[in-house]
């Protein structure tokens, strides 16, 4: 068992296409230094250059956001499902 | 709106729907709606609010109809491009023939701190045709700041979201997105192009959320986010429902986006090679004399609300405002430059 990890459309170009990812973290900042490992490329997208989240794109934990929990803290556990939502600016 | 018969006649299929009725459609008949934006999104909200029967539609749009809008831009056609008309005016001419019931009104003008607030201030919603996010920034400011609703809404490629906003009872889009993504880190319509229906899906989404809010059946809102992607046929709503405690804008009131320095002067646009420019203090352009000026420059046309000069590989039109729209680049520096050169600083 493991934590869900749902990739929305416009991070796949980083994620070689995948829509979901499974990872064994424990907290987001776990989740994230897994999908960094797996995609590099990602972490430009999710983190700032201190490492801290962007807060232009959101993660929930099971449809919470994680900045209203503990943010990188957050705690996960097997069977969670964590979904990131970027803002989308689009629409000429 | 119920002693005309033909009125209700033309509402018929939305009267009988149990969640409308005749107090729902009298609500509609008596409503205000302003739309910011009238692109993809924009020309289907206009189209749905229109034909719903709303009673007062004014429709702000910067920009002038092309070619290439005709893929998912469902008000304008060919004549609409090859006259470069300006979109608000467009619109607003194909709705007259749609429902000639309503009061129009086009504003053709960049939608900014400086305008934001007279413009939603005499309306009872605002929605959201907008294609960047400064711009809806500004409009969750702008409503936060006088209790209006709106309806955000936002499609690229094969994806889009949508979230209807009560200042004071939802969260607002500063809660849910609290700093605008840098500059050209997400997808455009120029980088990652769009599939016509799915701006129009997300417009007809927020419609649904439009006519709620204007009948008052709040009860019935589809609140949080939602997220659809019709490429990767996925839907996600995230139930993010109440206000952020820290939100600057809805919580602490603090509008950025309503003082000048945060807006910018100059931004490129989404969905083609072309940099908008704007003056940072009012002017009224002199557009015969500026016609003249530009002769010798490239090919020149003068409409009542604009000058187009044709330099290859550049087009700069000039709005009578002093706003300029320049083709042919994406640099912002380059397009300010053109504005300097050939209108002045």
């Amino acid at each position: 068992m493991s934590v869900r990890v749902r990739i929305p459309a416009p991070l796949r170009a980083v994620t070689a296409g995948e829509s979901e990812v499974s990872v064994g973290a424990e907290n987001i900042d776990g989740v994230l230094a897994e999908l960094e490992a797996r995609f590099p490329a990602i972490r430009q997208r999710l983190r700032d250059d201190e490492g801290a989240l962007r807060r232009f794109v959101n993660l929930y934990v099971n449809g919470e956001d994680v900045r209203f929990l503990q943010g990188l803290q957050t705690g996960v556990k097997s069977g969670d499902e964590v979904s990131i939502i970027p803002a989308v600016a689009g629409g000429c | 709106m119920t002693a005309d018969p033909n009125a209700l006649g033309r509402y018929a299929r939305q009267v009988v729907f149990e969640g409308v009725g005749r107090e729902g459609q009298r609500r509609l008949g008596e409503s205000r709606v302003v739309l910011v934006g009238c692109g993809a999104l924009g020309t289907v909200l206009a189209n749905m609010l229109a034909r719903a029967g709303v009673g007062f539609l004014r429709i702000v749009d910067r920009d002038y109809v092309e070619l290439t809008n005709l893929q998912r831009q469902v008000l304008f056609d060919e004549q609409d491009a090859r006259d470069g008309v300006p979109k608000a005016t467009a619109a607003i001419e194909k709705l007259k023939g749609i429902n000639s019931d309503i009061q129009y009104e086009a504003v053709v003008a960049d939608f900014g701190p400086e305008n934001a607030e007279s413009l939603i201030a005499d309306c009872d919603l605002s929605l959201d045709g907008t294609d960047n996010l400064e711009t809806r920034y500004v409009l969750n400011d702008a409503c936060v700041k006088l209790g209006k609703p709106w309806v955000y809404a936002a499609a690229v490629a094969g994806y889009g979201t949508f979230m209807p906003i009560i200042p004071g009872e939802t969260a607002c889009l500063r809660c849910v997105f609290p700093d605008e993504p840098e500059v050209g880190s997400i997808d455009t319509c120029d980088t990652t192009g769009v599939l016509g229906p799915m701006p129009g899906i997300i417009a007809n989404f927020a419609a649904i959320e439009a006519l709620k809010l204007l009948m008052g059946v709040h009860d019935r809102l589809n609140r949080g986010l939602t997220w659809v992607d019709c490429w990767y046929n996925s839907t996600q709503r995230t139930p993010v429902e109440t206000p952020a405690p820290d939100c600057l804008s809805c919580q602490q009131r603090i509008f950025e986006y309503l003082e000048r320095p945060v807006w910018r002067r100059a931004a490129a646009l989404c969905g083609r090679d072309a940099v908008q420019v704007r003056p940072s203090n009012t002017v009224e352009l002199d557009l015969p004399a500026l016609a003249r000026r530009l002769l010798v420059v490239g090919e020149v046309r003068q409409g009542p609300q604009m000058v187009r000069l044709t330099a290859p590989p550049h087009e700069l039109t000039i709005f009578r405002d002093g706003r300029a729209i320049i083709k042919g680049t994406a640099e912002v520096s380059v397009a300010r430059s053109l504005y300097a050169r050939y209108v002045g600083t």
